[in-house]
């Protein structure tokens, strides 16, 4: 039996708030990224504080609770890149959830 | 430095958990892109096989692990860290589907040991994580496991060995009584020994370990190596069964019912 016919045999709904949960479980840990001896969160806070600075070298506490000196610029350009990718994946994926019924 | 994942499997009268990691080691060749070896017995290894796994060590097993449907060949995972041919190795579970090349990242980030110290369920979010008992340790998971060959990683492994031969005292001591040797639990307890009943973040993968759990079957769609699959559950309310699902592509999942694993193989009925 294909999966189709199954959901329709079974009367079977589509569970928005799981389909969320998953999601937020698949991209959340997507956004980790391991830079400069530090593990990082490529999260709006995150980027927003280095947007902010306006030194070359600032020190960060990582996911992990330790300080970490890094290049303002370098891990900025690398945390903006994976958010980009990963939240439009995260959203076009959503999007498609979204639609079913 | 050579990398690689390492598989055990030993067929119980129930299952087939060679056939399971023949069918993970493909899926691992193609998302992660790594060499595998199995961990096996002359009992479970076929005759003949399609698949040219990159090592095959034969083990006699110890098969003193009983469950009500019969030997669980669990027992011995501690002889990883000596059997495995690599520098760094992933050592999974053979009921854990890759479906993504998320595990790669590990290498990034871990010192030197790495497992899961939280799960959660795919339909069921937010549940409660799994204690040893009620005051006891929460739980580890020796599903995915990666480590390097380090005196650290060998004391981890040798009290692993400890904790099996001694499972009955460990019971006794923190309350609780599985009936049957868990790798979890003697990973959990071997590692706070190791580290001096600390813990150190550094040693657990940041994610959750996604388990398929209980009233909830898994349908697979495409070939044999995509990773799109719907998942469906029994949500039971007010007696009656109202059926769910959801669509899921490209994440990694822990099978607790091994039942499923066949319908993934081989196609859902």
């Amino acid at each position: 039996m294909d999966t189709k016919t199954l959901l329709a045999e079974s009367k079977a709904r589509f569970n928005h708030n799981s389909a969320k949960s998953y999601l937020k479980e698949k991209y959340s840990s997507k956004l980790l990224v391991a830079e400069q001896s530090g593990l990082w969160k490529a999260d709006a806070q995150t980027i927003s504080f280095l947007n902010s600075m306006d030194v070359d070298s600032i020190v960060l506490i990582d996911t992990f609770n330790n300080p970490v000196q890094v290049d303002r610029e370098k891990l900025l350009t690398v945390l903006k890149d994976t958010y980009n990718t990963v939240m439009t994946d995260w959203y076009n994926e959503w999007k498609e959830l979204e639609s079913k019924r | 430095m050579t990398r690689g994942v390492l598989l055990f499997a030993f067929n119980s009268p129930k299952y087939n958990y060679y056939e399971m990691a023949e069918y993970n080691a493909k899926r691992i060749n193609h998302y992660l892109n790594l060499p595998v070896t199995i961990v096996t017995d002359t009992d479970s290894l076929p005759a003949h096989t399609d698949y040219v796994w990159d090592k095959i060590i034969t083990v006699t097993p110890d098969k003193s692990n009983t469950r009500t449907w019969g030997i669980w060949i669990n027992k011995g995972r501690f002889q990883a860290y000596d059997l495995s041919p690599y520098d760094e190795t992933l050592l999974l579970d053979v009921d854990y589907i890759v479906n993504s090349d998320k595990l790669n990242s590990v290498f990034d980030y871990y010192d030197d040991f790495c497992c899961h110290n939280t799960i959660d369920f795919l339909m069921q979010p937010n549940s409660a994580q799994e204690m040893l008992s009620y005051y006891g340790y929460s739980s580890l998971w020796a599903t995915v496991v990666a480590f390097k060959k380090t005196n650290r990683v060998k004391n981890i492994f040798e009290c692993i060995h400890m904790v099996q031969k001694n499972y009955d005292f460990y019971m006794n001591l923190h309350s609780f009584n599985t009936g049957i040797f868990r790798n979890d639990y003697a990973l959990t307890i071997a590692l706070d020994i190791v580290n001096g009943h600390l813990r150190n973040e550094r040693d657990f993968i940041p994610w959750n370990l996604m388990h398929i759990g209980t009233n909830t079957s898994v349908h697979k769609e495409g070939n044999e190596l995509d990773s799109n699959y719907i998942i469906t559950f029994d949500n039971w309310q007010r007696g009656k069964i109202k059926k769910e699902y959801i669509n899921v592509s490209n994440i990694d999942f822990h099978l607790i019912n091994k039942d499923l694993f066949e319908g993934i193989m081989h196609g859902s009925e």
